[in-house]
């Protein structure tokens, strides 16, 4: 071989092996103890604009706060969130690791399903048991209990709530058109008709990525079955079916919100093109997650939008809950070598003048009673505070087994399915459902 | 070096006939690209307004923003380090291996190539490659993150066929003027399955520069990301910022392209031509 | 046996010797985790070192083939695998053959032509993805305003599962063509101009120069390509993530697998580990592919002895 391809390849060997060289040490060489000065705190978190920007000026504090520790913090996709939490924590490579709320648990009623991630994660000991320590005393009760707790032990302090069956409506076009805010289903479609006389598209979605539609139609699941975890029983033990008269009014429901509410060509909008679409006046509603709000204020910041829960039943009482989830918290890893300084940097966050500004960047629900909602978002849906509820999406743990269509989704119908009648459809969905229920004998 | 490449007169095409059909696969091609260049060159509230709208001014800020938010020097020196060296061991490696099996020189080399063509059916297998590499030490070290990338069974295959097409004759007629092995292959065979080898390289490379899962899991220090993961500060969680993404991703591509425009010169050389004759 | 001259004795064990670093590179990191892989099917790992691992012997298999409409739906997938696989090699292969051809004739420009026909190789899947959902924007994208040109609209990806499907598939071989052709254009370099010059004044016309000389000589690439092809179609999902996402009557194979295992099948971000389920599903899909792909090298080798020797 010639003299340069010889010289190229000693060359790109002895980079590699400077770069080789330099690699950090791994956590199992670093016995000797961590001594106060120089410590590097690995944390892990999803991708979040807001969040990563408020976490790396907090960082900043901190360190400066505690001289001799770097905060070293990795950002990755939410959708890789999950691989990687178990890879760095089995390489006990990370010391504080955003998880989302803990969810999907295993009900007594469920026969042969998975245990959650976050659960197996706690039965082989990656999670460090925060019970005794004083920063979660912070975090209201609910949030401990329901989305950080594990056989009465509490694993990660939850940060935020969401809510994502609600209504982001115009408050201009309605005014405009002498539209009343609905607060029952007739009063919607009533709504929709007289936007549709004035050839106004009543609502838009982010119909392309899919899940869009039918998180936008939780909310008239909602209002049909308030008590949510009643229904994931209820569907699991056979007293509730996708095809009984209560839930037929859902889908028929449905229906029109998926073929004349929503605009036609919404199919064809990706969902982080919906709230600029909504921003931009050319719809008078977007039904959508609390998140959006950010997305609406920085596309048109003088836009004037309210939010509701959808109105999905006649009865108004019906129609007051707000369903959504919990979204991020934090767990600290169990094995981790910086015990202290990782208690000290959960401590400092939880201090509720950092967490309130926390709060206000990334939009959330609040998760400790001293903090206030001072965004728009925040006011629009403070009325309904109280009636905050876990939604189907965090109860549902589906039998093995069952078919593809096993889900009470608006997405099902045309134009963003196949499926144009009710009836038929309900059918489906509860033979797929069926389908995994009856192999449980 | 233009000048000696022959001409090729495969098939009697009328000239214009040619360049027709490959005018439209330009447009075909072209078009979609345009998006992307199109896509970098517009502010963030256009896009989020109307997202295939032609840009009404050049706005080169995307290509900066990129070039600094996405800390493009570091990680492009280290894209670079890990995709040169890996393509390097593996196409020296691959040359040693794809020879003596087309060639039958060792013992069941049946069954080794049939084992080389089975890893291009193999499933993924994620978690325990990471289980493996975190126990042999490799974790989070850029010398085990190459290692990843010295196997490409695509690259066997191409290299397997395509020496196939060498003939026997000339092992011999070097053997008899006492040519070595070791000699054969570098001196000898090397230059004579470049088009094979700049193929083979091309694809290598281009695999790894847009890995993203496995340095995501393998390459937890900052010092040690590729730019595809500087790259995701312009995704987030309900939506990304495309416009700079487009520009970073134009940016990125940049080193590729030029790779496969230098490589070029050895997929279509003539110069195989003279030496093949019996 | 296959004469070997470059030494006897131990000069014979040279080949040996330089085999094994590749051999040794592949079995590390390719073949020992994909055995481990074949492992974990018979298992119920959840992927955490440390959490309890249980034998279940064919408990994951029977899951996945049998178990409830699930079952059914994976076989639906199946066939929707095979179809694409077909369609993309037949479609992929013919182009790619015929742009190489077009391109080898060394006309004014085709360097130009040939980059730009590869530019989507070297873009990558995610990219691919983004430029195509922008250009078939029902909304205003170029496509649609070009249909609209003649009267008619469509929703593309996000309307009916079969025109969604189509579309993959149209992107799928937009993107790996530049490959096809590549490996075509380094096989049409081995054919001698001498070759065609003797057709041409034999009087050939370019059918026949074609028929008999240029494909006969071209078979080491095509059986690349083909194998490449088939294999790649059949494992490939990555384009149907980024393009349409999981939509019930889309489904291939390779997306129920990493839908499954990576738990993005019911919208929920926080779903069960469940890697030797989801171990199981690649076995079968490696199975099929095996299959497939082993019958393909066996008639493409004896082809090969017949043309070649």
């Amino acid at each position: 071989m010639s003299k340069k391809y010889r010289y190229m390849i000693v060359l790109f060997m002895v980079l590699t092996l400077i770069l080789g060289a330099c690699s950090p040490k791994t956590a199992d060489e670093q016995e000797q103890p961590a001594q106060a000065e120089d410590v590097t705190l690995r944390v892990l978190v999803h991708q979040n604009p807001p969040m990563v920007e408020f976490m790396e000026a907090f960082n900043q504090k901190f360190e400066a706060a505690n001289p001799g520790v770097t905060v070293d913090m990795s950002v990755v996709n939410a959708n890789d969130l999950s691989t990687v939490t178990q890879t760095r924590l089995t390489a006990n490579d990370v010391d504080v690791v955003d998880m989302f709320g803990f969810a999907n648990g295993a009900q007594p009623y469920m026969k042969n399903v998975e245990p959650p991630n976050w659960q197996t994660l706690i039965e082989a000991g990656y999670l460090m048991d925060l019970t005794d320590l004083a920063f979660i005393k912070n975090y209201d009760e609910a949030a401990l209990k329901d989305a950080g707790s594990y056989n009465g032990k509490v694993y990660s302090v939850n940060l935020g709530r969401v809510s994502y069956s609600g209504i982001y409506y115009n408050k201009d076009m309605f005014t405009a058109n002498n539209v009343t805010v609905p607060t029952t289903w007739d009063e919607l479609v009533a709504a929709c008709e007289t936007f549709a006389e004035a050839d106004i598209p009543c609502m838009t979605a982010g119909g392309k990525d899919g899940w869009p539609i039918f998180v936008g139609a939780y909310g008239l699941t909602g209002s049909i079955y308030p008590d949510q975890a009643a229904l994931v029983e209820g569907l699991w033990t056979g007293t509730i079916k996708w095809n009984d008269a209560k839930s037929m009014e859902m889908w028929d429901r449905m229906k029109i919100y998926a073929q004349n509410m929503m605009e036609s060509g919404a199919s064809g909008v990706g969902g982080d093109a919906a709230p600029g679409r909504f921003a931009s006046g050319a719809v008078a509603m977007f039904p959508g997650g609390t998140w959006y709000a950010s997305a609406i204020e920085a596309s048109e910041p003088a836009f004037d939008w309210g939010y509701i829960p959808f109105p999905g039943s006649n009865d108004p009482e019906d129609n007051k809950y707000l369903f959504g989830k919990y979204d991020q918290g934090w767990v600290i890893a169990a094995n981790t070598p910086n015990k202290d300084v990782a208690i000290k940097y959960l401590e400092a966050f939880s201090e509720p003048a950092n967490y309130q500004e926390f709060a206000n960047a990334v939009g959330f629900i609040p998760t400790q009673a001293t903090a206030t909602l001072n965004t728009k978002i925040g006011q629009e849906v403070a009325p309904y505070l109280a009636n905050f509820r876990v939604g189907l999406e965090q109860y549902w743990v589906a039998p093995k087994g069952v078919g593809q269509y096993a889900n009470p989704w608006a997405s099902y119908f045309q134009p963003f399915g196949t499926f144009d009648d009710a009836q038929e459809l309900a059918d489906k969905v509860q033979a797929d459902l069926q389908s995994g229920l009856d192999a449980l004998q | 070096m233009k000048a000696a490449i022959k001409v090729h007169k495969p098939i009697k095409w009328g000239r214009v006939g040619s360049y027709a059909v490959l005018i439209i696969f330009a447009i075909i091609y072209a078009n979609p690209l345009l998006i992307l260049i199109n896509t970098s060159l517009k502010t963030l509230p256009d896009f989020m307004k109307n997202a295939t709208s032609i840009a009404s001014s050049f706005n080169f800020k995307n290509f900066i923003d990129a070039w600094t938010k996405a800390n493009f020097p570091r990680y492009l020196t280290n894209s670079l380090i890990y995709t040169v060296s890996a393509t390097l061991v593996f196409v020296i490696t691959a040359m040693f291996v794809a020879f003596p099996i087309s060639r039958r020189y060792v013992k069941g080399a049946n069954i080794i190539l049939s084992m080389f063509v089975v890893a291009l059916f193999l499933p993924p297998a994620l978690i325990p490659q990471f289980q493996l590499m975190l126990a042999l030490g490799l974790y989070n070290n850029p010398i085990g993150y190459i290692l990843l990338f010295t196997i490409n069974p695509i690259g066997m295959v191409i290299l397997v066929n395509y020496i196939k097409t060498i003939p026997k004759e000339l092992d011999e007629a070097a053997a008899l003027d006492g040519c070595g092995y070791l000699k054969f292959v570098t001196a000898i065979l090397f230059p004579l399955i470049r088009p094979a080898i700049a193929t083979v390289a091309v694809l290598h490379a281009i695999g790894i520069w847009n890995e993203l899962i496995l340095p995501t899991i393998y390459l937890t220090n900052k010092d040690y990301y590729p730019i595809t993961r500087g790259m995701i500060v312009f995704q987030g969680v309900y939506g990304s910022n495309w416009p700079t993404l487009a520009a970073a991703v134009l940016i990125m591509t940049l080193p590729m392209l030029l790779i496969f425009l230098l490589m070029q010169r050895y997929i279509i050389s003539g110069l195989t031509q003279g030496a093949v004759k019996g | 046996m296959i004469a070997y001259h470059f030494g006897r004795g131990r000069a014979r064990l040279t080949p040996y010797f330089f085999i094994l670093p590749g051999i040794l590179l592949y079995v590390i990191i390719a073949l020992g985790p994909s055995l481990a892989t074949a492992v974990f099917s018979f298992t119920d790992a959840t992927g955490i070192r440390g959490a309890p691992i249980n034998w279940i012997g064919f408990e994951n298999y029977r899951e996945f083939l049998l178990l409830g409409q699930a079952a059914r739906d994976n076989f639906g997938a199946l066939w929707r695998t095979l179809l694409f696989s077909f369609f993309v090699t037949t479609i992929q292969f013919s182009l790619g053959l015929f742009v190489a051809m077009l391109v080898n004739q060394g006309l004014k420009g085709t360097n130009f032509f040939r980059t730009l026909y590869f530019m989507p190789v070297i873009l990558g899947a995610v990219i691919q993805g983004l430029i195509w959902s922008l250009f078939l924007y029902p909304l205003g994208g170029p496509m649609a305003r070009l249909l609209e040109f003649f009267g008619t609209s469509s929703e593309f990806l996000g309307g009916a599962p079969a025109e969604a499907f189509a579309w993959v598939i149209v992107v799928q071989i937009w993107a790996n063509m530049g490959t096809t052709m590549i490996i075509f254009l380094a096989g049409l370099q081995t054919i001698p101009t001498e070759m065609y010059e003797a057709a041409e004044i034999d009087g050939a016309t370019s059918w026949q120069v074609f028929k008999n000389v240029t494909w006969p000589l071209l078979t080491p690439s095509v059986n690349t390509n083909l194998l490449l092809n088939i294999i790649g179609s059949l494992q490939a999902w990555q384009l149907f993530l980024v393009l349409i996402g999981y939509r019930n009557g889309t489904q291939v194979l390779g997306y129920m697998i990493f839908a499954q295992g990576f738990g993005q099948t019911s919208g929920s971000t926080s779903s069960a580990f469940r890697q030797g389920y989801a171990a199981a599903a690649s076995i079968i899909l490696f199975i099929l592919v095996l299959f497939i792909g082993s019958t393909t090298q066996v008639i493409l080798n004896r082809r090969e002895r017949r043309i070649i020797g």
